[in-house]
């Protein structure tokens, strides 16, 4: 049969073949009708069958019995619970095999509920139905919506199907990175580029960013011409690869949902539809049955005929979802109408959950719009629009929360002990809680999501320059909370001034270069949860309540054990004394999300910024090893 | 072959980060990214790099790589910007999704 090829042949031969080589074309560039290769036709065509839909090339020639084989496998229904998983797992060199589940161990351990977010967050960058992953898991979709969602416990051996789905789902990621049909299918759970399989593709579905530009477009033109399709076609799928943090040109890597002209077209399509509908329906309602449009409480504009109240539903539903100034979304609705929506997305602006309520009577209304007519059947559109509505309050509610994931990419990395006190922050009613790193906005959040999940797969650790020390603080002495009680300012500032009085005596930048890896840290609420705090901090460190006003001297570094804070009195001069250090901060190995605490920190007005709806509570991040690597 | 311009600061927190992640590493004093890949014989490495060298030759865009048995240095820069461009983003993407298939 076929001479056995040395492993360096075979290992040549499946490169090309990967490259896109077809048989015959190797068989002609070879120049002969390769006698020795019409022997082993039979086994090369397998092998390249194999080849696309494996690309486990490397085992050519041992593996060509061993592929065959698994092909059939392959076939095989997803439905089954574990064995389809375990069995790809087979498939895999044993090393990618033991690493991945080396990570499903590592997420397994867990708070089930932090990785749950974490899935859910990567579900919603990439786009993927829930369908794919209860299709290739096999777990009950209720269940797994409920998992994600809600929390619902979920056994520890589905959640480990769901992992490893997750984190072979991540190599979609890395597939993202080839060109279009370059380098082929590893395996299926990535649900959308197999065809063959029972010829499945999953359904195509808009991502934010690109319904962002989308309604951008429409407000300007309803009827866009096809050059005009076409950019909006490049721009989204660049949006839709930033959200993902991939690069633009690998826009193939999106798959099913790349963004294409008759996709765009039939979006436009769909929103005139819809609007002419909205138009029909405040015509009916206006004049119609007595309950009317009734806008909600916040939404005091009459619903003059040309502009139903709903009409700015979608609008607001994106307002209220990316939380960022719609004034030209509001734009989208002419001038009468104009300024109370500028006043609710107005109140959106912070990123804060009170920005729920308008959500909330926004949804009232449009319910009352839409039961009001008992008539033709709304497009679809406006419904998946009310839908979409109800799933942004806990959205919202979630995305601060999720941006807290964003901005701490050492979360993760937390010991055990952690998560307890972590949990209640979380759950935090949104309005008394500030998490610093919400600066920026929802686009640029969405990428750190994305590096948070592999920061956690290779557990890199987390840079903190040691200017970040000055703001970590241990716990207040009583007397000292009685002194910030005034204001929370105030207490942010005492916060920050007393360990930063450390350095005091030598502001210079020298001081700063030091740099540790701080790989754990640790989230300090505010001073009114100091015995959490005192119960949670690790490191020894004694604190004494100095009320002399010159912080400036006699602090020294302390040679040994203990390091002793002076807490200086609260004196304008400390709180200045603060500010220049921090404009020292800027150092090349801090991680962006540490950074951003510091970005604002110029001024005092940069603090208030901190604190833009005073808030009491600030989180900052508390290395443990603060201790030894100041000493 | 795609776009050459250097990469600008913004791009560079977009893009970067992901190969970071996985090992790429800049380089002191010369703006190119670096990782260096291990295998287990030298037929591996060879495979690995042939495909990688297949694709540089489809993308016009070559890496600088030194090889010695099992082991694989690569540096990916743009000469025409002097520095980080797309291209140099895409082939690491590539080399990552070769490197994990065959290891």
């Amino acid at each position: 049969m076929v001479a056995k090829l040395s492993q360096l042949q075979t290992e040549l031969l499946a490169a090309l073949l990967e490259s896109g080589l077809s048989k015959e074309a190797l068989i002609q560039a070879l120049g002969e009708p390769g006698p020795y290769l019409l022997a082993g036709d039979g086994p090369l065509d397998k092998g390249e069958s194999c080849v696309s839909g494996r690309g486990e090339l490397a085992e050519l020639p041992n593996g060509l019995g061993e592929t065959r084989g698994s092909e059939d496998e392959t076939d095989d229904d997803g439905e089954e619970f574990t064995p389809p998983i375990l069995k790809e797992l087979e498939n895999l060199s044993p090393e990618e095999a033991a690493h991945q589940k080396a990570v499903v161990e590592t997420l397994l351990q867990e708070d089930p509920w932090r990785v749950a977010k974490m899935v859910k967050s990567y579900l919603q960058q990439h786009n993927i139905p829930q369908r794919e992953v209860v299709d290739t898991t096999g777990l009950n979709q209720s269940h797994l919506s409920q998992h994600l969602n809600k929390g619902t416990p979920m056994k520890t051996q589905k959640r480990a199907a769901l992992y490893t789905w997750y984190v072979r789902k991540q190599r979609e990621v890395a597939q993202q990175f080839t060109h279009a049909g370059q380098g082929g299918l590893i395996e299926e759970p990535t649900g959308d580029e197999l065809p063959t399989k029972k010829g499945r593709r999953n359904r195509f579905k808009w991502g934010p960013a690109s319904q962002q530009i989308l309604f951008q477009a429409y407000e300007r033109q309803k009827n866009p011409s096809k050059e005009e399709r076409e950019t909006l076609v490049e721009e989204c799928n660049r949006a839709e690869c930033i959200q993902r943090g991939v690069s633009p040109s690998q826009a193939q890597g999106l798959g099913s949902n790349l963004v294409t002209e008759v996709r765009v077209y039939n979006w436009f399509a769909n929103r005139r539809k819809e609007e002419a509908f909205r138009h029909k329906l405040a015509m009916d309602t206006y004049s119609g049955p007595p309950s009317g449009p009734g806008p909600g409480p916040a939404l005091p504009a009459h619903s003059s005929p040309g502009l139903p109240p709903s009409a700015l539903s979608p609008s607001k539903v994106h307002g209220v979802r990316y939380g960022q100034p719609t004034a030209s979304e509001a734009a989208e609705v002419p001038s009468s109408s104009g300024s109370p929506l500028v006043t609710v997305s107005a109140a959106l602006h912070p990123v804060s959950p009170t920005g729920l309520e308008p959500s909330h009577s926004l949804l009232s209304t449009e319910a009352k719009l839409v039961s009001a007519t008992g008539g033709p059947l709304p497009p679809v559109s406006t419904l998946t629009a009310l839908h979409s509505l109800e799933q942004t309050s806990p959205g919202l509610n979630q995305q601060p929360q999720n941006l807290i994931m964003a901005s701490l990419p050492g979360v993760m990395t937390i010991g055990p002990g952690e998560p307890a006190s972590l949990g209640p922050t979380f759950t935090n009613t949104g309005a008394s809680t500030l998490v610093i790193g919400l600066a920026s906005t929802q686009a640029q959040s969405v990428p750190v999501i994305n590096s948070m999940g592999s920061s956690l797969t290779t557990l890199q650790p987390v840079q903190f320059s040691q200017q970040l020390h000055p703001s970590y603080q241990q716990p207040l002495m009583p007397p000292m909370q009685s002194h910030v009680a005034q204001s929370p300012f105030m207490a942010t500032m005492a916060q920050l001034q007393s360990p930063h009085a450390l350095y005091s005596h030598k502001p210079e930048v020298a001081q700063y270069t030091h740099t540790g890896l701080l790989p754990q840290t640790m989230l300090i609420t505010d001073t009114t949860n100091l015995s959490a705090l005192a119960s949670l901090t690790p490191t020894k460190q004694v604190f004494t309540s100095d009320p002399e006003a010159s912080s400036e001297s006699g602090l020294h570094t302390p040679a040994s054990q203990a390091t002793t804070l002076h807490v200086p009195s609260q004196d304008p001069a400390g709180i200045q004394h603060l500010q220049p250090t921090h404009r020292l901060s800027a150092s090349p190995t801090v991680s962006s999300s540490s950074l951003v605490l510091y970005q604002s920190s110029d001024s005092s007005n940069g603090h208030s910024h901190l604190l833009p709806s005073n808030h009491g509570v600030i989180e900052t991040f508390i290395s443990t090893q603060m201790a030894s690597s100041s000493q | 072959a795609g776009k050459a311009h250097r990469l600008s600061a913004e791009e560079r927190d977009q893009l970067l980060p992901n190969l970071r992640a996985v090992g790429w590493n800049e380089l002191e004093g010369r703006d190119a990214i670096f990782k260096q890949f291990h295998f287990k014989d030298f037929n591996r490495a060879f495979g690995f790099m042939t495909r990688v060298a297949l694709q540089a030759e489809k993308l016009d865009h070559h890496p600088e790589w030194f090889n010695v048995y099992n082991k694989v240095h690569i540096t990916l820069s743009t000469h025409e910007c002097a520095g980080l461009s797309e291209r140099d983003i895409n082939l690491a993407s590539f080399i990552e999704q070769v490197a994990t298939s065959m290891s």
